[in-house]
């Protein structure tokens, strides 16, 4: 069992539950101890034919078998089925609800944090938390109240029983109990060691041969065959030696268990036979005890997974909360208003901006104004600040106030789900989605035509590849379905920043991979598509750029120079530079 | 019949049980081909190649066998043990209490011969099973690293780690856990019957009763519960696909205000792997109980026919029920029962086990397509002329890439390859080195045809530098000396070489910085500069170049362009070229359109021609600088 900040909740919401499981659990417990009683009845009935109950004595005959022992059997096996049946359903239900509910939560969380965290956090370790750590609190929830009660309920009471019946005996029984906790403890720490160096041997194996077989082109053309086949094999020797140092710790702490829980039957044995000899126990009496103390095994065992599981548990519990605490970077300011249009006039007023965790600024007293309308490229060398200044009319991150203006007004004092709602993007990296080429495109749209998703598509220049694919625009995209060119990407994730028809369009380099007929194509199309609203090109390609109304051109984060192509060929020799380099670039088409 | 009534309630509730069960099971039909275990291989071949591994520790296995009877003694001698005390105390007159003590002390006895023995037998089978794994392992290691490029290209790096890491590991446990189990399982099952039969085979046969059911119950429930596992799985797997993927996109999410949207999706996912747990529950939940209520039946039939059988006359079918007779029983009973449960699971796991090799077998099944003839010779040292004669040359059959090239490199030249994309460039240099074998013509190495040499021995005199600059996690050092003991004087020599030993000296541990997976934290120019000195420090003659066609930034540039210079006198040379530059300072440019040659010669010579070259030319130079170029060469 787990508490914690975002757990405890639960204990609450799902009571009813929780309780009704319990009840069922603690029903079940107490049929299951009275079975060794019966145990002892037909013992002591086929040896002496007289059996001690209620404090008296009885007669041993088929009337009592069926009034005594059947009967009460009958009921018991159903009560424990239906039991056992409803805790089941109960209790571990609870587990999969709060998991549920709880990666419910966090996915709503992580949607409301902003770039920064993503850019901060690995993709993979966030995965860890949804998945392993979310398993490990389910397990504790659901399993770990399961674990708990019964180790508590059938635990004491089969040692209220046995203690009722000798407490001599018990006490000697328990005395090796005791000591294979104390023993588990400290051979469990040892085995979570080894099972750790036994895990990093099969990652440090798998992560050999991910690399080896990714860069096999260069094995072989290096003839690194053999070479490689050596590493492979000492990883191959560590791991086997890992495997066999766990499996001997385990096996090990495995026997000494049974070890200790069979030299209690002995001593049972021994003492009890004693007591029997003595005439103070009968054999039924015995072989009775000897039911109850069966029944306590597993709850004393349960005693260390319990505390390993609450361990492992809590430090799952800390990363989920860790991530529940995240604090949203970008947010409303609270007198911050809802826009209903936007005209797409973008000034920046002497910016200045430095990434989170970064020692440098990655934009330096930016001032520019893009009016209402107007077509803009943005250049200038990689890092020099390109993608910052759409991140920043994005809203990605935040800007100090008084900084970045829409239509005259101070970015901070709109609410940035407003602004984006005017705001369309087409990302350097091209992120689709696997799903249908069609949902890409209508991506940002609630119930778009397929008209509509066929003009975008046109627009940018892919309708025709589109077509060509086997489904048409119901073609799967990503692992399941095509692999399309990175041009296409681009074409498709053009389309989609298309589809919304906003009052600013970002494309963030967005024409790289396409030919140049196909560039000029789009660009053309984006000319007459775009007619009066603000488009923002970033490139580095002047050939994208050279035909708009404003190249503002950037240089280590500053602004160099902002003119037309034929002012900044005029007067701006860095761009000039730029031009004659990019025609000795050119690669051959 | 009165005095049967509990027999009859008990067989008609485990009756009815079972019909509901079975009706159930044929009501609901599984798709055959969600079984996930369909196999073209035989069990019969699988277990006769992988015993074929196990072979070599026959011994080892008969150890294990004769261990584990020692084990398995325990689970049959102690439950007679125990009834033989009971037997003691049902004695009349009294017992001696020596008599009891000295059977405690064997059952102590016996307790720590199996203790002993399950601990022997757990570690040479997990040591025979690592050995036998760790060989399977390797092997399919090396065989796939003998695989050509053209079949590698078609089998996924995930899959294939899969093969050497996780496949393997679950046929190792078949070999340490399961087949253990399964004799074991086996040997007490025979055991414990045996025992019982010798006790009272009156009440043995009741005990048989039972065991119908319990195959019948594990039979059904596999399938249940295979079916909710399965159903689990792929929700699960559909909301990791999910998340991975939206957690990277979350900024086009976000950009795009589509959270709410997203938001919905994602609560249909989980509510469906929520539901889909929630059946597993219930599945867990109708059979557990299930079971446990045939094995307390059992107990209950044994009471009562225990009973029944002491007082009507202590006598049925000739054999006497005691207390003694009860006490074995009670223990036996469950020490049946767990075994059959056992095997029947285990028949699954198997399959699986058995899914697992097939995979790492079909594997290994795969012949190399490119492979050493069998009277190949070592070539020790060549000058590196190269002839290419009427090569054909096709990936997919009947679609040529190359169609009967022909061209002569003398030794030391450097030669460049010109053409627009898909032009069979590339293939040219990958044939060369026997990344693929060609369908016609030959290949000559110094006059040798390379088919004659060994591939090892071909390859190391080439120096290949690809196009896509493959860095392997590391640090920068591993990846330029790639497993050879170089000093770090070699390696700085090599790097200066080729201009590299700049930015190396600025990185804040030089040789030692580390590499991320697949180079990533360096860029494209520091990649490409890293693979000329991994190149030129392993002193190749014939050097292949496919230049890079990212983006490198301006610095960068100029250092590569003048390492190449300086490469070019090294030995022979053939680049695929992007860059004028480049191009120029050739000895020979060889024009390659649709699989053919249509041009050779040199810069000067190729733009008088006017030929294609010059419109290759044109297209990349603006007029004014063309023209200059060409006044400059009259």
């Amino acid at each position: 069992m787990i508490f914690g900040k975002y757990i405890n909740r639960f204990y609450l919401k799902y009571a009813v539950l929780i309780l009704c499981g319990l009840a069922a659990l603690v029903a079940v417990d107490y049929a299951q101890t009275l079975i060794p009683e019966m145990y002892r009845m037909v013992i002591d009935g086929v040896d002496k034919g007289v059996v001690a109950v209620d404090g008296g004595y009885a007669d041993f005959d088929m009337q009592f078998v069926w009034a005594r022992i059947c009967v009460p059997m009958f009921f018991i096996i159903i009560f424990i089925i239906v039991g056992r049946f409803v805790w089941r359903i109960c209790l571990f239900g609870s587990g999969i609800r709060v998991e549920r509910d709880l990666r419910k939560k966090m996915f709503a969380h992580c949607e409301e944090l902003s770039a920064e965290f993503y850019s901060r956090e690995k993709i993979g370790n966030l995965m860890s938390l949804f998945t392993n750590d979310l398993e490990t609190v389910q397990d504790c929830f659901g399993n770990g109240i399961m674990m708990t009660f019964d180790a508590a309920f059938l635990g004491g009471l089969a040692l209220y029983k046995m203690f009722r019946m000798d407490w001599l005996m018990t006490l000697l029984s328990l005395i090796p109990m005791a000591l294979m906790v104390a023993m588990s403890l400290i051979l469990g720490k040892y085995m979570t060691l080894k099972w750790r160096t036994r895990q990093q041997a099969f990652s440090d194996l798998s992560d050999f041969a991910q690399e080896s077989f990714s860069g096999i082109a260069v094995i072989k053309a290096f003839v690194k065959e053999f070479k490689e086949l050596l590493a492979f094999r000492w990883l191959n020797k560590k791991n086997e030696n890992a495997n066999v140092a766990y499996t001997r710790i385990s096996t090990i702490l495995n026997v000494l268990v049974t070890l200790f829980v069979e030299s209690v039957i002995c001593i049972v044995l021994g003492y009890g036979s004693y007591l029997v000899y003595k005439g103070i126990f009968t054999g039924g009496q015995l072989m009775e005890f000897i039911g109850y103390f069966n029944a306590i095994i597993w709850p004393v065992t349960a005693i260390t997974e319990l505390i390993e599981m609450h361990s492992r548990g809590k430090a799952s519990l800390n990363r989920v909360s860790d991530l529940l605490e995240t604090k949203r970077d970008v947010t409303d300011s609270p007198e911050a208003v809802s826009i209903d249009h936007v005209d797409g006039t973008i000034e920046f007023r002497n910016v200045t901006f430095r990434y989170p965790n970064v020692d440098y600024d990655s934009l330096h007293d930016v001032s520019f104004l893009i009016n209402a309308g107007e077509k803009v490229g943005i250049i200038g060398k990689t890092g020099s600040g390109k993608t910052t200044l759409a991140d920043l009319i994005l809203r990605c991150y935040n800007v100090a106030d008084g900084t970045v203006f829409v239509d005259g007004r101070d970015v901070n004092t709109v609410t940035v789900k407003s602004l984006r709602d005017f705001c369309a993007y087409v990302p350097q990296d091209n992120f689709l989605f696997s799903d249908t080429i069609r949902n890409n495109i209508a991506f940002a749209v609630d119930d778009a035509s397929d008209e509509e998703v066929k003009v975008a598509a046109i627009l940018s220049d892919i309708d025709e590849n589109i077509s060509r694919f086997g489904d048409g625009y119901n073609t799967f995209m990503g692992e399941r379905g095509v692999t399309v060119s990175g041009g296409q990407k681009q074409r498709i994730s053009i389309a989609r920043a298309l589809m919304t028809n906003a009052s600013i369009l970002i494309l963030d380099d967005s024409v790289s991979a396409v030919d140049t007929d196909t560039e000029k194509n789009i660009l053309n199309n984006l000319r007459k598509a775009r007619y009066g609203k603000t488009t923002i090109y970033i490139a580095h390609r002047i050939s994208t750029v050279r035909d708009l109304d404003k190249i503002i051109l950037l240089d280590n984060g500053e602004v160099v120079d902002i003119g037309d192509h034929a002012q900044l060929m005029e007067r701006c020799p860095m761009y000039r530079n730029m031009v004659a380099l990019q025609e000795l670039e050119e690669e051959d088409a | 019949m009165r005095d049967y009534l509990p027999l009859l309630i008990v067989g008609a509730i485990i009756g009815v049980f079972s019909a509901v069960l079975i009706l159930v099971y044929a009501l609901i039909k599984d798709k055959k081909e969600s079984m996930g275990f369909e196999r073209n291989m035989k069990d019969g071949e699988l277990i006769k190649r992988l015993l074929h591994y196990a072979k070599p520790y026959w011994f080892n296995f008969v150890i294990v066998g004769l261990v584990m009877l020692l084990s398995v003694s325990y689970n049959i001698l102690s439950p007679i043990l125990i009834s033989g005390i009971e037997r003691i105390f049902e004695n009349e007159n009294g017992f001696v209490y020596n008599d009891v003590l000295w059977r405690v002390i064997l059952y102590a006895c016996i307790l720590i011969g199996s203790l002993i023995g399950t601990y022997v037998q757990a570690i040479v089978l997990q040591k025979t099973g690592q050995k036998i794994i760790s060989q399977l392992r390797e092997d399919a290691f090396t065989h796939i690293e003998s695989l050509s490029h053209a079949q590698l290209a078609h089998m996924p790096v995930g899959k294939l780690v899969t093969r050497v890491t996780n496949d393997t590991n679950a046929i190792s446990m078949m070999f340490t856990g399961m087949l253990a189990n399964l004799f074991k399982n086996i040997f007490v099952i025979i055991g414990v019957l045996i025992a019982m039969l010798f006790i009272n085979y009156m009440l043995t046969l009741m005990v048989l009763c039972f065991v119908p059911f319990i195959v019948l119950f594990t039979v059904i429930f596999r399938k249940f519960s295979r079916r909710a596992y399965r159903q689990v799985k792929n929700g699960t797997t559909d909301i990791n696909t999910y998340l991975a993927e939206h957690l990277s996109g979350m900024k086009i999410i976000q950009i795009f205000n589509r959270e709410k949207r997203k938001m919905q999706e994602f609560d249909a996912k989980n509510q469906k792997l929520y539901r889909a747990q929630r059946g597993q529950i219930f599945v867990f939940g109708i059979f557990r109980p299930a079971v446990y209520m045939l094995y307390i039946s059992s107990v209950l039939c044994l009471f009562f026919l225990g009973a029944k059988g002491a007082l009507s006359g202590k006598e049925i079918l000739g054999q006497v029920v005691d207390g003694a007779t009860i006490v074995a029983f009670y223990m036996f009973v469950s020490r049946f029962f767990n075994p059959i449960q056992n095997l029947a699971e285990q028949f699954h796991r198997l399959q699986s086990a058995f899914a697992s090799a097939e995979k790492i077998f079909t594997i290994l099944d795969i012949r190399p397509s490119v492979v050493d003839e069998q009277d190949a010779i070592e070539v020790e040292n060549i000058r590196g002329e190269i002839e290419f004669k009427n090569v054909w040359f096709a990936y997919n059959e009947g679609e040529w890439v190359l169609k009967g090239v022909s061209f002569h490199v003398n030794a030391n030249d450097t030669v460049a390859f010109v053409g627009a994309t898909g032009s069979g460039k590339t293939t040219i240099l990958s044939l060369l080195c026997r990344n693929y074998d060609i369908q016609k013509g030959e290949i000559l190495l110094d006059g040798i045809n390379i088919r004659h040499i060994k591939i090892s021995s071909l390859r190391r005199h080439f120096g290949q530098m690809l196009q896509d600059v493959f860095l392997f996690a590391g640090t920068v050092r591993s990846n330029i000396v790639l497993r050879d003991e170089y000093s770090d004087d070699e390696v700085m020599q090599a790097c200066r070489y080729v201009n590299a030993d700049k930015f190396i000296d600025r990185l804040p541990d030089g040789l030692g910085e580390e590499v991320r997976e697949r180079g990533n934290n360096f860029s494209a120019g520091q990649r490409q500069l890293l693979s000329f000195a991994r190149t030129i420090i392993h002193r190749p003659e014939v050097m292949i170049l496919d230049e890079a066609t990212a983006n490198i930034d301006t610095e960068t540039e100029l250092l590569i362009q003048d390492s190449l210079g300086k490469m070019m006198n090294i030995g022979t040379m053939l680049i695929v070229a992007h860059r004028l530059s480049t191009i120029q300072h050739a000895d020979n440019i060889i024009v390659i359109s649709d699989g053919m040659i249509v041009e050779q010669g040199n810069h000067h010579e190729l733009l008088q021609q006017r030929g294609r070259y010059y419109e290759l030319y044109m297209l990349q130079f603006n007029k004014e600088q063309i023209k200059k170029n060409i006044k400059a060469t009259q």
